[in-house]
């Protein structure tokens, strides 16, 4: 194998490429509402469960991937300050 | 010579009645003047809500000249129809296909006010976390005082009714005392929004919620401000014999607007108070 060739499959094992799969709730292109969701879902899934919950974590992926991080700054902050719109209780 | 002397006279006559059976109003000055009025009055609105100086003085300032020459411009049209013979038969019918037509303007404001509300609140944003009405927001119990408003505002629909039919039937006394209480129920349903508005937990800034109610019933009750006054100076016409059983198109405008007032109630009664609300 080349350099090149090695450097990939170096690469491919420490980097998955994947993204969030197609979820039926939400299925045009305005994906606002996946993001909002999956985003109040993993803060309501650590509340209920522990940050160390690992099935947690795919809510955690899902709004990194579909959130601008604009939004995910201004609701953290929000979350702080107490004033998050929606009810992040379990 | 005298047979000159009779056509002469035969047209000194025939010049003073017209040969159809319509109204060519004079001149006035009303139809400018309520443009120039009505554009301050839009302007001062905008400079109000951009929050410019003066622009509410401007606001109120336009609105009561609007006021003033709907005052002079409709006394003309009840001075034309009541004192001067001018409102034929097919004068009245055009009169009131365009009091219709207003009316149907009318609604397609409020529609416009309903639109926009089921639009924030059938799919609320994510900016108040999905929820409708938004957390935080205490919405007003529909069946305290705005059911008793339904009530007010259909009893006085009833009286209204039942007061044009005594009109028409000559019952003088009937006539009065339905309009008067058709006026005192309107009173009373402005009155109970007026104390809803002051004891309401939320305001018009807070959030979309506050903002889509208070738009809505808020057009509403300037509606029902208007159709106030429009009975209530029928009922000051019918008291002073101005109105006939055959001529009594302010009368019949003003139930007819009344009842507009009062179905947009029911139907911001349902979709607002109560679909709106917990």
């Amino acid at each position: 194998m080349s350099d090149s060739e090695v450097d990939i499959v170096e690469l491919r094992s420490k980097y998955v490429l994947k993204t969030v799969p197609f979820d039926a709730r939400f299925p045009n292109q305005n994906q606002t509402r996946n993001c909002f969701q999956n985003y109040t879902d993993y803060f309501k899934c650590v509340k209920a469960k522990g940050e160390d919950f690992a099935p947690c974590q795919q809510f955690l992926q899902a709004y990194k991937a579909l959130c601008p991080n604009g939004w995910t700054e201004k609701w953290d902050a929000q979350r702080e300050s107490g004033t998050f719109p929606a009810s992040l209780e379990p | 010579m005298q047979h000159n002397k009779t056509n002469l006279n035969l047209q000194l006559i025939k010049n003073k009645y017209q040969s159809h059976t319509y109204h060519l109003v004079d001149q006035s000055p009303w139809p400018i003047l309520i443009s120039w009025t009505l554009f301050f009055m839009a302007i001062g609105a905008v400079l109000y809500m951009h929050g410019y100086n003066n622009g509410g003085l401007l606001l109120n300032l336009g609105f009561f000249l609007t006021s003033a020459v709907m005052y002079f411009w409709l006394s003309d049209i009840h001075i034309e129809g009541s004192f001067l013979g001018n409102h034929t038969k097919e004068v009245k019918n055009g009169l009131m296909i365009g009091f219709i037509l207003f009316v149907i303007s009318e609604v397609f404001a409020f529609i416009s006010v309903f639109w926009a509300y089921f639009h924030s609140s059938i799919v609320p944003s994510v900016e108040i976390g999905g929820y409708w009405p938004p957390l935080g927001i205490v919405p007003l119990n529909p069946f305290s005082i705005p059911l008793l408003n339904t009530f007010l505002l259909l009893s006085s629909g009833a009286f209204i009714t039942y007061g044009h039919h005594a009109f028409i039937a000559g019952k003088r006394v009937f006539t009065i005392n339905s309009f008067f209480m058709t006026v005192v129920l309107a009173v009373v349903f402005t009155l109970f929004q007026y104390i809803e508005y002051t004891d309401s937990s939320f305001s018009i800034a807070d959030s979309v919620f506050g903002t889509t109610f208070y738009a809505s019933t808020g057009l509403h009750g300037f509606h029902v401000i208007v159709g106030t006054i429009f009975i209530f100076i029928g009922f000051l016409r019918i008291i002073n014999y101005n109105v006939t059983k055959q001529g009594h198109l302010g009368i019949e405008t003003g139930i007819l607007y009344w009842h507009f007032v009062d179905i947009v109630w029911l139907f911001l009664f349902i979709a607002v108070y109560f679909w709106g609300s917990n």
